[in-house]
């Protein structure tokens, strides 16, 4: 008989306790697995829509990496069109897209609104990232965007403008002189952080370019990568092939640029840590109760296994057994029971509320997530080893003749 | 054998008789074990002096109180003495680690206790195998020899039973058996017929003392029971925690 046949027996002989312990485990284990599996969901989520956002790499001037700029793309790459085609040469490159940021005023005549520009080439941005599928009214600048602007629906709310309706914006050319051009509307985009849907204005990379006067410098170039390539080693190729060329660049990658998602995570991170080690907490000073209670029922069986030669470690080693034995029972059961409030919650369609500066709340989906589930068994198996330890270690301890006469 | 300060009669003979070349399977010299009662300091076994050798069938008789099961306890290895020296097969055994009074007690001896103490959660057969799993010995011979053990003891055909559905005799006949698995030298009996009636009780007695007669296994009796007392060979009367008598017949 092995040592978990024979743990199985008792376990099985003390049914009730088994059933109330297993069960501690298993909610414990489903707790972890949906937390596991929402959290697991929600970086992924969070990274996908970073990287949608800022690219996995954006190359810049070196300048731009530390300082700030006082004039109009006084950090900008000149002849940006040519640092794009020898970034899109490199084979694990799936797509480069300049962007030119700007700060300026729009105006509807009547009126003048602050914003935060950017000019981009409109249809491989449309299609690397969000931009088209935010739109709410109208649509995505088209071809090389014309004349057209894009606005916030916060800015367009604030220059009462809608599709179809003209603007103008003004901004300073990086000769500090202001300059004026007049766009048209042709969609409104909610890019679901409030503050940045008051001043957000997307036109043409061209228009960009007539309004700041500065034909050919990009702001920066947004880079994203083929499947499973390798970020660093891109990275360092693009950094090589570029200063080669004579731009003097620096590469960064997504997570320096993202802080927002460094801050989330890190949230995330202490708020379920903390209640994963309340859970845990909970889980081990109930067994510990449950193992303590087994140990002093079974005080004379104890001793009549030392007497017929079970070394104190062998004594140990069952009371651990059988701590394991329920911290596996509990996860199979939990692991059903996570995956049936998995479902129902997915299917519930509960919205949950829009985190802080967004404007959208998102529904609940917990995704299944092995490794949540993986990660749950090792917790409570170890849980459970913690939990069975002392008590297990008493057991081993007791005196013989003691345990022999205990009643 | 040796015996204790105030050995009458019997003992003294016996002893320069057994005086064997080979050591005794289990010696107790000048031990004394005391527990404390609140503040007081209770002697329950004073300076015995004991050997149990090959083949004996000793039985420790005394009053209530007077010190058998300690003795009995510490002559198995089951509690460490106060004083005085506990030797198995010539070797101290107080100094050695509890890992290795464990080995000694499983490869050694057996035990029989008076509410039999088998494990309700395995059957007759696993009962009796289980000192054999802790020496190692396969599956299979485990199964075999504790079927055998429990042919010799007249449980056939209840090897898959569990200790509830069993009589107190059938009880105490698989303890027998689990005490003889690892081929013991030395088998300690605790008051083994308290619990039964005695016709079950005198079944189980020539049982053990069959096993002796043929097997050459030593019994040490804790005992109140004059049926014991009876098929003894040799009795060794404790009174307050020293041996009054120790009488070889």
């Amino acid at each position: 008989m092995n040592a978990f046949a024979l743990a199985w027996r008792n376990l099985l002989r003390q049914r009730r306790r088994t059933i109330l312990m297993g069960a501690v485990v298993a909610l414990g284990f489903a707790a972890f697995a949906l937390a596991g599996g929402f959290i697991a969901q929600s970086f992924a989520g969070l990274k996908e829509g970073t990287i949608q956002s800022v690219g996995q790499l954006q190359v810049v001037d070196r300048r731009a990496v530390s300082g700030t700029e006082e004039k109009t793309l006084e950090f900008g790459l000149h002849d940006g069109a040519r640092a794009r085609a020898i970034v899109a040469r490199d084979p694990a490159v799936e797509a480069v897209i300049p962007r030119i940021d700007f700060v300026g005023l729009g105006t509807n005549g009547a009126r003048s609104v602050p914003f935060l520009g950017v000019g981009v080439d409109p249809e491989p941005e449309a299609k690397a990232t969000l931009a088209g599928d935010l739109i709410v009214s109208g649509r995505y600048l088209s071809g090389d965007g014309g004349d057209g602007v894009v606005l916030g629906t916060g800015m367009a709310s604030a220059l009462a403008v809608k599709p179809g309706d003209s603007i103008t914006l003004m901004a300073t050319t990086p000769d500090a002189t202001l300059n004026a051009v007049d766009a048209t509307v042709v969609g409104l985009v909610d890019v679901r952080i409030k503050e940045l849907n008051d001043r957000y204005v997307a036109i043409g990379e061209r228009l960009a370019g007539r309004l700041l006067q500065s034909d050919g410098t990009v702001s920066k170039l947004v880079v994203f990568l083929k499947p499973d390539a390798d970020e660093n080693r891109v990275a360092q190729r693009l950094e090589q092939s570029l200063t080669a060329a004579g731009y003097p660049i620096a590469v960064r990658h997504w997570k320096d640029l993202a802080v927002f998602y460094g801050q989330v995570k890190l949230l995330y991170i202490g708020i379920f840590g903390f209640v994963g080690a309340v859970l845990i907490v909970i889980v081990i000073l109930s067994a510990a109760i449950v193992m303590t209670m087994a140990v002093t029922e079974r005080t004379r069986e104890i001793g009549t296994l030392r007497a017929l030669g079970t070394r104190p470690s062998g004594i140990q080693r069952m009371f651990l057994t059988e701590g394991v034995a329920i911290a596996l029972i509990g996860c199979v059961a939990g692991a059903v029971l996570a995956l049936i409030i998995r479902s129902a919650l997915n299917a519930s369609g509960i919205i949950l509320p829009p985190p802080p500066g967004a404007t959208h709340g998102m529904p609940i989906n917990v995704e299944f997530y092995p490794l949540a589930y993986a990660a749950g068994i090792l917790a409570m198996v170890l849980t459970m080893l913690v939990a069975s330890y002392f008590p297990a270690r008493r057991a081993s301890r007791i005196s013989i003749v003691e345990a022999l006469t205990h009643v | 054998m040796a015996t204790s300060a105030g050995t009458e009669a019997g003992g003294g003979g016996r002893s320069s008789a057994a005086g064997a070349a080979a050591p005794a399977l289990v010696a107790a010299r000048e031990v004394s074990r005391f527990y404390r009662l609140g503040a007081a300091v209770v002697p329950a076994v004073r300076d015995v002096s004991l050997e149990v050798r090959r083949g004996e069938f000793v039985a420790l008789q005394g009053p209530s109180g007077s010190g058998k099961t300690t003795l009995l306890n510490l002559l198995g290895l089951l509690d460490r003495p106060d004083q005085g020296e506990i030797a198995v097969a010539g070797q101290d055994a107080n100094s050695l680690s509890e890992d290795a009074r464990s080995d000694l007690r499983r490869d050694r001896f057996g035990f029989v206790f008076q509410t039999f103490n088998l494990l309700a959660v395995l059957s007759a057969e696993e009962n009796v195998a289980y000192p054999m799993a802790l020496a190692g010995v396969a599956a299979e011979e485990r199964s075999r020899r504790a079927r055998e053990l429990l042919d010799a003891v007249g449980l056939q055909g209840k090897y898959g039973v569990r200790p509830d559905l069993l009589s107190g005799g059938q009880r105490q006949r698989v303890a027998i058996a689990r005490a003889l698995a690892n081929r013991p030298e030395l088998v300690f009996a605790d008051e083994p017929t308290a619990n039964l009636d005695s016709h079950t009780a005198d079944g189980i007695l020539d049982l053990m003392r069959e096993v002796s007669e043929s097997g050459g296994v030593a019994f040490l009796f804790a005992t109140h029971d004059p049926r014991v007392v009876a098929r003894a060979r040799r009795v060794v009367l404790l009174h307050d925690g020293r041996v009054e008598s120790d009488v070889a017949r």
